[in-house]
């Protein structure tokens, strides 16, 4: 075990005993066990101890344990009312689970009959051969799939397709850094522009549904996508100020075949329907966390996607998802997030810099910790202010969960902030100082553009 | 501690030996090479690098041999859990066509290359055999990436799920 792994374990079981020997002033007894769970699981996360997912599964275990009905410990006459251990361990068929599941059914689909590579080659086509353009076109694409797909699988996969083009320029030519790095931006923020993009989307949207907001498929990205636009184009701006391309032209060969089989087929036709039936939401009605049953539906029975296909999703993300969703649901009820909140004195500040703060720490932490992880830890605090009428109504709520989700989103600037990050340094071609640099410039003006929204965007269509 | 990943040749000639170990530096920033001139040394060597978590990614192996000769040295790697991954290759002149079969079907040969060689063909039947493994043997195939196929590294990120959002 590496040191810093040992470091978390004791610094985690330390932290765990604390409120267990420690009496806080207006904190019940089951406040104490949750902010027990609250900061082994932070202190786990943060020096991932152990696997992240494992943590999130050891969080809903002991909330089983030390808070529900059924658990070891007696709550009766106390105020608590202990709430059944299905509510922990329901987190993992949330609403928000089963649409990231028929997201990543659909996903893997995809690659399964090489869809996203085809669809990449077609829609490549009509931006030319300036390298200019070509960023651009790299940019766009790449942000349109991870928006419906994995920003990680995203990326990969635009690798493969960037191999050849870096095959064609001069080793020297800046071109190379600014294509290898428009790949892991725009995935990272393509994942902004619907609930699905990114897992830290899921987290903010379960913790808002519990407070009974709906929030339409259409609706977040009315309330995301513009800044995904927007930040995409200044990316691309900034990567071509940064290292502007030397070469004029760089002649793309995008030779590609369709997968034609009958189960090709139902996967195109099956993808098509979900995205349209997801987008239109608020014309039919119906929630898209059951249009996302379609997909898995429909592919499984028409064995398009098998059984091996199936044991192949990505269950730890899933599991990563519940453990935050079931985290904030034990802060809730035992009080713990109200108290928390309530123990700082939010009234010194204005409302814009308490959203200010919330989206600074967000995309600092997530720089160096996972997105989900990030999002998981500060929405429980995000709503509790919500709730206690400090950022007042459920717009505020509504905003505070967003200047979450999508400043947790815009932490690029290390290899270890993001998968497609770190894929994109690997490739030998991106050096670490230039991720910094045009990463770091990318979360400022995202944060100050973040902070613009809250006040003149959100603000008027909320 | 990350394994680490061996390449090891096994010549008795040493012009041979700093030929090969010549035309493959490029890899030896993110491989260890090791060198032997008779099996039995080679065993030896096996046995060190298999006894704790390190592996070995790739075999180069001359035919005739002082002592043991080639093909019967891979066929016993094959036979050991530790070396059955690792990718087996020939380079030679003189083997013949029983023994070669033999390679083939009982140590699973990916590679025949005929002396004298070309040191691009070498290079990258060196590379095409390290991606395979790395992507088969190894949790994570990013630190990799640069001097093996990246392309196939990136594919295989792509279809396996094994780097997914966090």
């Amino acid at each position: 075990m590496s040191k810093t792994k040992l470091t978390g374990l004791i610094l985690g079981i330390v932290g765990f005993c604390i409120p267990l020997i420690i009496q806080f002033p207006g904190l019940s007894l089951p406040g104490h066990l949750a902010m027990s769970i609250f900061i082994l699981a932070a202190v786990f996360w943060m020096f991932e101890t152990i696997p992240i997912y494992s943590t999130s599964i050891l969080v809903i275990f002991l909330e089983v344990v030390l808070l529900s009905a059924e658990g070891f410990i007696n709550f009766s006459g106390m105020e608590y009312s202990p709430v059944p251990y299905q509510t922990f361990i329901a987190t993992l068929a949330d609403p928000i689970i089963i649409l990231f599941l028929g997201g990543f059914v659909l996903a893997d689909a995809a690659v399964k009959y090489n869809f996203d590579k085809n669809m990449t080659r077609i829609l490549l086509k009509p931006f030319g051969q300036d390298p200019k353009y070509i960023i651009l076109g790299l940019m766009a694409v790449t942000a349109v799939l991870s928006a419906f797909m994995s920003n990680t699988a995203t990326t990969a996969m635009m690798i493969t397709v960037v191999i050849p083009i870096l095959a064609k320029t001069e080793m020297t030519d800046p071109a190379r850094v600014s294509i290898a790095l428009s790949i892991p931006f725009a995935a990272n923020i393509g994942g902004v522009a619907t609930p699905i993009g990114t897992p830290p989307n899921a987290v903010v949207i379960a913790a808002l549904n519990q407070q009974g907001m709906n929030i339409e498929f259409g609706s977040w990205m009315l309330y995301a996508a513009p800044l995904a636009v927007g930040m995409l184009f200044f990316a691309w701006f900034l990567l071509l100020k940064l290292h502007p391309p030397a070469t004029k032209v760089i002649p793309l060969d995008l030779k590609g075949k369709w997968t034609q089989s009958p189960k090709a087929y139902t996967l195109y036709v099956v993808f098509g329907l979900t995205v349209i039936l997801w987008i239109t939401e608020s014309l039919h009605g119906i929630r898209s966390s059951i249009v996302a049953l379609l997909p898995v539906a429909v592919l499984t029975l028409t064995n398009t996607f098998e059984k091996e296909d199936i044991r192949k999703l990505p269950w730890e993300v899933l599991w990563l998802i519940a453990g935050g969703i079931s985290l904030g649901i034990a802060m809730k009820e035992t009080g713990l997030a109200d108290w928390l909140v309530g123990s700082i004195a939010w009234d010194q500040m204005s409302y814009l810099m308490l959203l200010a703060v919330f989206g600074i720490v967000a995309l600092m932490l997530s720089n160096f910790l996972s997105n989900t992880v990030t999002a998981s830890l500060m929405i429980p605090l995000g709503i509790s202010l919500a709730t206690s009428g400090i950022v007042g109504g459920p717009a505020g709520m509504m905003i505070i969960g967003l200047v979450i989700a999508l400043s947790t989103s815009f932490a690029m600037v290390l290899p270890i902030s993001t998968p497609p990050n770190a894929i994109a340094v690997s490739t030998g071609v991106v050096k670490t100082k230039d991720m910094i640099v045009a990463g770091t410039i990318i979360g400022v003006v995202a944060m100050g553009i973040i902070i613009l929204m809250t006040r003149f965007y959100w603000h008027y269509i909320l | 501690m990350k394994p680490k990943i061996y390449i090891l040749i096994v010549e008795d000639e040493p012009e041979v030996l700093d030929s090969i170990v010549r035309d493959i530096t490029e890899f030896e920033e993110h491989f260890e090479v090791e060198m032997a001139d008779t099996a039995e040394e080679a065993e030896e060597i096996i046995n060190e690098i298999t006894e704790g978590e390190n592996l070995i990614g790739l075999i180069l192996c001359d035919h005739v041999l002082p002592g043991k000769n080639g093909v019967e040295l891979l066929i016993e790697m094959q036979q050991n859990e530790k070396t059955k991954p690792t990718k087996k290759v020939l380079i030679t002149g003189q083997a013949g066509l029983e023994e070669t079969v033999k390679a083939v079907n009982e140590a699973d040969l990916k590679h025949y290359i005929a002396k004298p060689w070309k040191k691009s063909e070498l290079v990258k039947i060196t590379r095409n055999l390290l991606t395979d493994f790395v992507i088969n043997q190894v949790k994570d195939p990013l630190p990799y990436m640069q001097i093996l196929d990246m392309e196939k590294i990136a594919d295989h990120l792509r279809t396996s799920g094994g780097m997914t959002d966090q």
